[in-house]
């Protein structure tokens, strides 16, 4: 099998590479303009080819929840939006938690055209914060990750013991770092908004000491740590100061934390409920400005997808989360890069070698013998978001109808086309 | 809607001076017909009707020495045509203080024309009580009925064409008085 | 008789607003003027209710259902009865949170009741937004009988109309109609933070032209809220209702007393009640508010409760004279 993207500005990690044909073959990157017999041609001219993202964080609810999202259509929705790598989070029904499982879900996975999946496991079993897995055993069976995403880890003890066995391992911890205590029943930012809307909030305090306490358990144990979508100014102070003070942490920000403001909530529509709570303006510009300076290693979709009829309860019934695995990287593409708030470099490194490093793989480059996980980007057509054209099973969006450019037109993983955007009928 | 450009002024009906004798005879016509003033009440329907009312009230005063009873009613609540007139009708205060059960109630307007006013006047006095009577007085009666409604107390009666408006103005309210004819233009 | 046109006044049409409220929600997008004019019809509609026949015919033929999803009964009869007072047919539907636990969507629920084909739709919920929410949703006009903390227009607004009145018999009618609450301020004291009739109340008595000093233990007690202009907080009760011409007192939650939120029932007695002694700092006209049901002696003193100065009595009956103006306002009128 050997494949042609041709004439497309080859761009990753490593640099602009200016115009190129850029040939896959058998998997992997055989290299540029070399011409030959080719089993398969994309037309990549006008656009840009680029290592495929990887995202940390993405609810896939397979197994137990498949009326929100399976493996099948949450792997073609993160091909559809570019990504060649998901880590899926363990908070299914059951949790993630037995090595059975991991198993299950990496065989699974491997016969599904789409995205890879490298699974996280559950810190403790069940997600309750009691007991700890069998980390070992889940990382053998193919666990790249041990979190409890979606409940933050309440006893302190339990995390550190978490964070002890995974430095041993080598196993990177995510964090969900709220604090139950403080964030109660909060389902939205707790402030002006809140009180004007008269909604229960969730205040920047819950993450700032959270994230304060997951840092300095990273610090005592040694253990990587990736906290997970830092959403506030003062989360990221408190994210910034771990690092400076070389405590072994990642930072991890969202694509709505990075768009949407509480002011979002006014019409009192769930779509826009999601944990952490989307803050202020101020908190945004922070969050902004930290992709620019790099305190931020990664963004990660916390794709977190929900039947329509679910996210059409009332605000404190509806469930937490926005489905963005398919519109990430128009979204940021337009209102960041577009908008000259970030370079193009910059959005790409978020979402290639960071995430990488944290994880500790290799940068995902262009160059031959690379894996060829590609996504062919479209940075100039302006599209609007259609959700009912989704492949995620969650159809309901923030962005509906908001018109985008960066959207990709295709993803190759390991050499196969996995994703190809229809032509829009003219 | 000072200027309405769709309406255009046609003719003068009724001079003051014969607004002023329609008065008078209407005065007259009640105490006859009701042997007196003293179980008479005069009530109004807001906004042309109360101070018309006032004005029976004095002049039968003045011939009678007895003041009838004076009320003022506000009929938005019983129009059939609520969700037609206008975008958010205004509801007035109804003022009748005395005691409908057994009066002898003559009901005021300006115009007489559907009918549909005085169903509604009619419906909201019975709601307060039992009267005597009911007797409806009105300064003009344009004809065009559209419920079996006739007036006993009629100032002026104009033929009119369904296109016109007549405009009875009224000292208090509109600071003279006058009845006009005006034309729907459009 | 060119010329003779201009020197006549055309006749003009009866008063009306210039505009059609849709939804009674919360106070967004009304207008001082609008407001007033609710107040004004509620008098005209407690005119009506103190007749022999007890009923007009205004809202003939328009459907009022009653969606309580959180049980209140003393709110959804009274709307009812003014439904009912204006002989408007009424379906009531009272859902706790059966349907939902079935898997049904809130929107599910609205498209199955809506098959009844009401006009108005009066909505209970324990969360805020579900009337926002259902507004959406549906072509009929919704109105906010209490969502979560957020707002319970129709308790500000018989609030508002019971002390209008109360002042006007005190004298003190302001000058200007359509800001009839200038100069004078308004205590509410309690949990705020919990509170929907705070919230409500500070919107409404603050366009009214008024200012509104919210006061409760500081964990209760929002601060944000002072972002409206108009609006003050304090911990302090003596700083509240010196001078204050209105004293309300929010009802505490039995769930909230020696919670976490709340040290004891004890202590919330002894630092805010309202006593004899707080009226005598308020103004000397000054009236006694509470939106009902009271506990007595926890967050009001009997003797205040039921002394003179005391407007409970007449804020039940304002209920249903209000409740009819609203329903009157956003039924009828051209479409």
């Amino acid at each position: 099998m050997r494949a042609v993207l041709r004439g497309g500005r080859l761009l990753d990690g490593a640099g602009d590479h200016g115009v190129h044909d850029l040939y896959v073959k058998d998997g992997v990157v055989e290299g540029t303009d070399l011409g030959g017999t080719v089993d398969q041609e994309l037309d990549a001219a006008g656009m840009v080819v680029t290592p495929a993202f990887l995202d940390l964080h993405a609810h896939l609810r397979d197994p137990g929840q498949e009326t929100k999202e399976d493996l099948a259509s949450g792997l073609a929705a993160a091909a559809a939006g570019g990504f060649g790598t998901v880590v899926s989070m363990a908070n299914t029904v059951p949790v993630v938690d037995d090595p059975g499982m991991v198993a299950d879900l990496v065989a699974r996975a491997a016969r599904l055209p789409g995205a890879r999946l490298r699974p996280a496991a559950a810190l403790s079993k069940g997600l309750r914060g009691e007991e700890l897995t069998d980390m070992a055993a889940l990382a053998a069976a193919g666990a790249v990750m041990v979190t409890d995403d979606g409940v933050p880890v309440a006893d302190a003890r339990l995390f550190r013991s978490a964070c002890h066995y995974a430095a041993e391992l080598g196993l990177v911890v995510q964090t969900h770092s709220e604090d139950p205590g403080l964030r109660d029943d909060g389902v939205m930012n707790e402030g002006e908004v809140s009180q004007r809307l008269g909604l229960p909030g969730n205040p920047v305090e819950a993450e700032a000491v959270m994230l304060f306490r997951d840092g300095e358990i990273a610090r005592l144990t040694g253990a990587r740590v990736h906290l997970a979508h830092v959403s506030s100014a003062r989360g990221l102070e408190v994210g910034r100061w771990l690092k400076a003070s070389g405590a072994p942490v990642t930072l991890e920000v969202t694509p709505h934390h990075l768009t949407l403001t509480d002011e979002a909530l006014a019409g009192y529509d769930p779509v826009f409920k999601v944990a952490p709570p989307l803050r202020r303006e101020a908190d945004v510009e922070a969050l902004r400005a930290g992709l620019r300076d790099g305190s931020v290693d990664s963004i990660g979709t916390d794709h977190a997808p929900h039947t329509l009829a679910e996210k059409q309860q009332d605000m404190l019934s509806a469930p937490f989360g926005i489905a963005n695995l398919e519109v990430s990287f128009p979204l940021l593409h337009t209102r960041l890069v577009a908008a000259g708030l970030l370079p193009l470099g910059r959005l790409l490194w978020h979402l290639q070698d960071g995430p990488a490093a944290v994880m500790g793989w290799p940068a995902p480059r262009l160059s031959p013998g690379a894996p060829a996980d590609i996504t062919v980007l479209d940075l100039q057509t302006s599209a609007p978001v259609v959700g009912a054209e989704f492949r995620s099973k969650a159809k309901h969006t923030p962005w509906e109808g908001e018109a985008f450019t960066g959207w990709p037109v295709a993803t190759l993983v390991g050499g196969e086309v996995v994703f190809r955007r229809a032509q829009a009928a003219a | 809607m000072e200027d309405n450009p769709n309406l255009q002024y046609k003719s003068t009906i009724m001079s003051a001076t014969e607004f002023d004798r329609a008065m008078r005879r209407i005065a007259h016509e009640v105490i006859e017909r009701n042997k007196g003033a003293s179980d008479v009440a005069l009530v109004g329907i807001h906004t042309r009707g109360a101070p018309l009312a006032e004005r029976l009230a004095a002049l039968i005063e003045g011939f009678e020495g007895t003041r009838p009873m004076i009320g003022k009613l506000d009929i938005t609540l019983y129009r059939d045509d609520l969700t037609e007139i206008s975008l958010q009708p205004v509801v007035k205060r109804t003022e009748v203080d005395f005691d409908v059960h057994g009066a002898r109630i003559v009901l005021v307007d300006d115009v007489l024309f559907t009918g549909r006013t005085a169903r509604a006047a009619l419906d909201a006095i019975v709601d307060m009580g039992r009267p005597a009577a009911i007797q409806y007085a009105v300064m003009v009666d344009r004809g065009h009925r559209e419920l079996p409604i006739r007036a006993d107390y009629v100032g002026k009666n104009v033929p009119t064409s369904r296109s016109e408006i007549v405009h009875v103005r009224v000292a208090e309210v509109d600071g003279e008085d006058q009845v006009e004819l005006w034309e729907r233009t459009e | 008789m060119i010329g003779a046109a201009a020197a006549h006044v055309p006749p003009t049409p009866p008063p009306a607003l210039a505009r059609r409220q849709r939804h009674l929600l919360d106070f967004e997008g009304w207008p001082a003027e609008d407001l007033v004019a609710l107040l004004d019809t509620a008098d005209v509609m407690a005119q009506v209710l103190t007749r022999p026949v007890k009923r007009v015919p205004a809202l003939q033929g328009f459907t009022v259902a009653t969606l309580f999803f959180e049980d209140s009964t003393r709110t959804r009869l009274s709307f009812e009865r003014a439904a009912r007072a204006q002989s408007a047919d009424v379906m009531s539907f009272s859902a706790g949170s059966s349907s939902l636990a079935k898997g049904e969507s809130l929107r599910d629920t609205l498209r199955t009741i809506e098959q009844l084909q009401a006009d108005l739709y009066v909505v209970r919920h324990r969360s805020a937004g579900v009337p926002h929410q259902l507004a959406r949703w549906t072509d009929g006009a919704v109105v906010n009988a209490g969502d979560g903390r957020h707002a319970h227009p129709t308790q500000a607004l018989l609030d508002a109309y019971t002390l209008r009145a109360a002042l006007t018999e005190a004298g003190l009618t302001a000058q200007d109609r359509i800001r009839p609450f200038a100069g004078r301020r308004l205590a509410i004291v309690g949990d705020v933070e919990h509170s929907r009739v705070a919230r409500s109340n500070a919107a409404l008595f603050t366009r009214l032209g008024g200012e509104v000093v919210l006061a409760g233990p500081a964990g209760l007690l929002p601060p944000q809220l002072a972002a409206q202009p108009g609006v003050h907080v304090t911990a302090d009760l003596g700083e509240a209702v010196s001078g204050a011409d209105a004293v309300m007192a929010l009802r505490l939650q039995r769930e909230r007393m020696g919670s976490s939120r709340l040290p004891s029932l004890a202590e919330y007695v002894h630092r805010y009640q309202i006593t004899q002694r707080h009226m005598e700092m308020a103004a000397p006209h000054a009236r006694f508010m509470h939106p009902g049901p009271m506990n007595r002696d926890v967050e009001v003193a009997t003797d205040v409760a039921d002394g003179p100065r005391s407007l409970v009595e007449r804020q039940v009956a304002a209920g249903v004279p209000v409740r009819m103006a609203v329903l009157y306002t956003l039924l009828v009128g051209k479409r």
